[in-house]
């Protein structure tokens, strides 16, 4: 990125050069443009539509720039790089990490501390603007991170196996049967009922 | 990037792990006076069943029918015992239960470490996460909340159901300012199912915490109940574990209120009775129970069993298992039967409730193998079994009937006389009717004395007889329950024995989808569900009046349950039923009349949700497509699959799915070309379980021309136009 953010956020409207035409493009691709931008702040959760249309407007700018140079891209896509752009240095610098280009973890950082930080409900007036932030929203946004479970501390349960044998075991050794004695009531008691009925039915 | 502080270990766990050995001062004799009290009733009645079949002359269907007899009475006699004895108990009082055997309440709980888990499989989101907030908020009201973590333990499958846990998740620490509280963790397979997904929670974490209670995605347990349990932990060193009595609520539909109205009104006198044999040998059900975490480690990983299935592999049941396991170590399992506050919620129509026993079902008869393991101990078996033959005494009784039908074709088609000899039952001079009827009458008291006694309990306790809103409506609704019961216990049986049938035969149970309308099951998944019983029914009842006319009408219960199965479980699923039958003063129960402050709050919350429609289903795929557009949802779920793959344990699994491999960002690639319908649902896992991919993913779908992505995701971006 060739422009500090500061001026870029701050920087002058271009001039259309001609009816129907921005920086060189068709005014329904910067429409095009000005409604992919506005979903992904939507998407961020900023209401607030005078801050929503400024920050629009803000990247546009950024675009309509880059615009001339790049006459084969879309508006569109210009508009899409340049947002991604801006949010990502913007997370640098109010988490103190210099961009990478490469690695999505600042995006992804940045864009969990703005949730922790409850940017879309406290601080909306403060995204994407140039230092200095309020002290408690810098807080916030460094010192959030999300946990998803305590400090390990691993172990490894390992199963018992089970020996499934016990019958024949019990076959050869019935006095170890569990509550041999009461079965042995209990079969008595059977067999007495069982001796009962033969001796007063004759088949 | 900061990194998270390292927290100290909470506490030090369970102090003196070796469990003493198991007091057997009292267990013996009250297991033998219960089962010979039951053995007693079951030989006197079989004595007299057997008279009345040789009465009629003996033959090989008279032996088939006579142990059929045994085994069916036994099992019904074990549950009138049970009746009997809480009953008795509940009046004299029982000094052997948990609560009894020391002041617990006077203990501190400074210094334990619990964890609150909550194992979910694609369960309903909200209504989990509800549960939770009300509990969490429940325990704040102790003072105790500090000595407790909760955490979500999610094996959901679903992608839809995954994310929006984890968006749900964020929302609900914020609310309740509980980071660091509260925890997700998502596994990236659902091994060993939910006894996996708890092993892994504790091989993990398990060290840190004393115990872990056990929560079920429809379960809910007061702050109180949950610092008493670990109070009574504290009080007991020598338990293993606790489970409480989860009373049934929030039942709408009028099977569900009748299941929630006989739940509170008959389990009080049937689990004390159940308290009075096992005392300290008692059951585990799988949630709403305290454990001790160490010894649970140590005894309680279950192994896969030898051989195919329905026997082989993983136990399915394991909770079951997982009791005896303890028991076996020496460590005690108690029912703590008073402690109020426990709830969960049941099924709501007929159908569901047959999908449930499906599922449980299988897991009970694979204990048919577990029940001869060496070393458990006998009433460990007894637990098993009783839990078998839960499902067993279907086929039983369909065994007996049927054979009772083909005795009866052949006496009346053989010419001979009905009655041939008098009986020689001592002390009666009763004729072939006179004689039948008495056991018809003998098993009728057997089967209906527990809901007389649960009556009187009420009329013996005036505080719980205001609670169920006075004696004269609870008693309508247990005749009306008993109605019902008599006319569902066919189906079930029905039902049971094909289970049993399909499982042994190794044969799956297909479902189709469960097709509702807004008040209860729709009358064509009803039909699709019942016309074999509405067909068996019919027939059977043509043929036993074809057999004997007079026969027939002591059928008519069993084959009227069968006819009428469709427009019994289409009305029974209603809620509007429901409500009717509540506007009638039927089937109220004390949740209903004073529901207890952590169930209104669910309820009301859950109102709130459905009211803005939080509450409908997704489309299919809105988590994936959320997980990608949206800036907050895909950072967070970057986030946890970050911190997942720190875990050493996840590291291996993240390899074997291939995360990280350079296939995943082509089937990123293809997922923007094409749209999520272009991949396969383990793709779309994969995926969705790679951390780079998923950044990347944002970024290229806010970065790309709509022309070259999918219409799928021009359809989504547009909603954040709005």
């Amino acid at each position: 990125m060739d422009l500090p953010l500061e001026s870029a956020l701050s920087g002058r409207e271009p001039v259309p050069e001609a009816t129907g035409r921005i920086a060189g493009r068709p005014l329904e691709e910067w429409n095009a443009a000005y409604s992919k931008v506005e979903s992904y702040f939507h998407a961020l959760r900023v209401r607030n539509k005078v801050l929503l249309g400024r920050l629009v407007i803000q990247v546009l700018n950024r675009a309509m720039r880059r615009a001339p140079a790049e006459p084969e891209r879309p508006a569109a896509h210009l508009a899409a790089e340049e947002m991604d752009r801006v949010v990502t240095e913007w997370f640098g610098q109010v988490l103190q990490e210099p961009p990478t280009g490469a690695d999505h973890m600042l995006s992804t950082r940045g864009r969990l501390a703005l949730l922790l930080a409850d940017m879309p409900g406290k601080w909306q007036d403060q995204f994407l603007q140039p230092g200095p932030w309020p002290e408690e929203f810098v807080n916030r946004m460094r010192e959030t991170y999300l946990r998803a479970g305590p400090d390990f501390q691993l172990s490894k349960m390992a199963p018992r196996p089970l020996d499934l044998l016990e019958p024949l075991t019990t076959l050869t050794a019935i006095s170890r049967l569990p509550y041999a004695r009461m079965i042995a009531i209990w079969v008595l008691f059977a067999l007495v009922l069982v001796a009962v009925f033969l001796l007063t039915h004759k088949f | 990037m900061p990194q998270p502080p390292t927290e100290p270990s909470k506490s030090a766990p369970t102090p003196g792990l070796v469990a003493g050995p198991m007091p057997r001062i009292h267990r013996g004799w009250r297991v033998f006076f219960f089962y010979s009290e039951t053995m007693l009733l079951t030989g006197l009645v079989s004595l007299l069943f057997a008279d009345l079949l040789w009465r009629t002359g003996w033959d090989t269907s008279s032996t088939i029918l006579l142990l059929l007899f045994i085994i069916l009475f036994l099992l019904t006699a074990v549950g009138l015992m049970h009746a009997v004895c809480g009953f008795v108990l509940r009046i004299m009082g029982d000094p052997r239960g948990i609560t009894h055997l020391n002041d617990y309440r006077s203990r501190s709980i400074a210094g334990t470490s619990t964890a609150i888990v909550f194992p979910i499989y694609n369960e309903q989101v909200a209504r989990v996460y509800e549960g939770l907030r009300a509990a969490y908020e429940s325990l704040e009201k102790t003072g105790e909340i500090e000595r407790f973590d909760f955490f979500i333990l999610s094996d959901s499958t679903n992608p839809d159901k995954w994310i929006e846990e984890e968006r749900r998740w964020l929302g609900l620490i914020r609310d309740l300012d509980a980071l660091g509280r509260i925890y997700y963790r998502h596994r990236f397979n659902n091994e060993g199912k939910k006894s996996g997904n708890i092993r892994d929670f504790l091989n993990t974490w398990g060290r840190r915490y004393r115990y872990f209670i056990v929560f079920d995605a429809d379960s809910l347990m007061s702050g109180d109940t949950v610092v008493d349990l670990v109070k009574l932990m504290e009080a007991n060193p020598q338990v293993g574990l606790i489970q409480t009595v989860p009373a049934l609520v929030n039942a709408e539909s009028l099977f569900g209120r009748m299941q929630q109205f006989a739940n509170r009104l008959y389990a009080p006198i049937f689990i004390t009775g159940l308290n009075f044999w096992t005392e300290g040998f008692g059951n585990y059900w799988g949630h709403n129970a305290i454990i001790r975490s160490e010894p649970f480690m140590q005894c309680c990983d279950l192994p896969h069993l030898p051989g195919i299935k329905p026997f082989g592999g993983q136990i399915l049941s394991h909770d079951f298992v997982e009791a005896a396991l303890l028991l076996k170590e020496n460590w005690q399992v108690w029912f703590a039967y008073d402690l109020e506050g426990s709830y969960e919620e049941a099924p709501q129509g007929i159908i569901e409730n047959a999908q449930r026993d499906r599922r449980w079902c299988q897991g009970n008869l694979q204990h048919g193998i577990v029940l001869f393991a060496r070393g458990l101990r006998g009433i460990s078996r007894i637990h098993l079994l009783l839990g078998i033959f839960g499902y067993l005494a279907s086929p039983l009784w369909l065994l007996f009937l049927l054979t009772f039908n083909a005795t009866l074709y052949f006496k009346m088609h053989t010419g001979l006389s009905e009655i041939t000899v008098r009986g020689r039952t001592p002390f009666m001079t009763l004729n072939g009717p006179e004689h039948a009827f008495l056991i018809f009458l003998i098993c009728m008291t057997v089967l209906f004395l527990p809901k007389v006694l649960a009556l009187l309990d009420l009329v013996l306790h005036p505080a719980r007889r205001r609670a169920f809103g006075g004696l004269r409506h609870a008693a309508a609704g247990a005749v009306a329950e008993t109605f019902f019961s008599t006319l569902h216990a066919p189906l079930q049986m029905l039902w049971h024995s094909k289970f049993v049938a399909t499982i042994l035969l190794g044969i799956g149970v297909q479902w189709g989808p469960q097709k509702r309308t807004a008040d209860g099951i729709a009358w064509l998944a009803a039909v699709q569900a019942h016309w074999q019983h509405t067909v068996i029914g019919l027939g059977w009842g043509a043929l036993v009046w074809w057999i004997d006319p007079r026969t027939f009408w002591w059928f008519a219960p069993v084959v009227a349950g069968m006819i009428l199965s469709i427009p019994l479980s289409v009305f029974t699923s209603r809620g509007s039923w429901g409500a009717r039958a509540r506007a009638a003063g039927l089937f109220r129960t004390p949740e209903e009349l004073s529901p207890p402050p952590e169930l209104a709050a669910v309820a009301s919350r859950m109102a709130a949700l459905e009211k803005a429609g939080e509450t409908v289903p997704a489309a299919p795929n809105s988590g994936l497509a959320e997980a990608v557009l949206d800036p907050y949802v895909n950072a967070i779920h970057v986030s946890l699959l970050r911190e997942k793959g720190i875990n050493p344990e996840n590291q291996d699994s993240l390899a074997a799915m291939g995360v990280g491999q350079p296939r995943v960002r082509v089937l990123g690639e293809k997922l923007l070309a094409e749209g999520p319908e272009a991949l396969r649902a383990n793709e779309q896992l994969l995926v969705l379980s790679d951390a780079e991919t998923m950044s990347w993913l944002h970024r290229q779908v806010w970065l790309r021309p709509g022309e070259s992505l999918a219409a799928w995701w021009q359809t989504f971006i547009r909603q954040y136009a709005r």
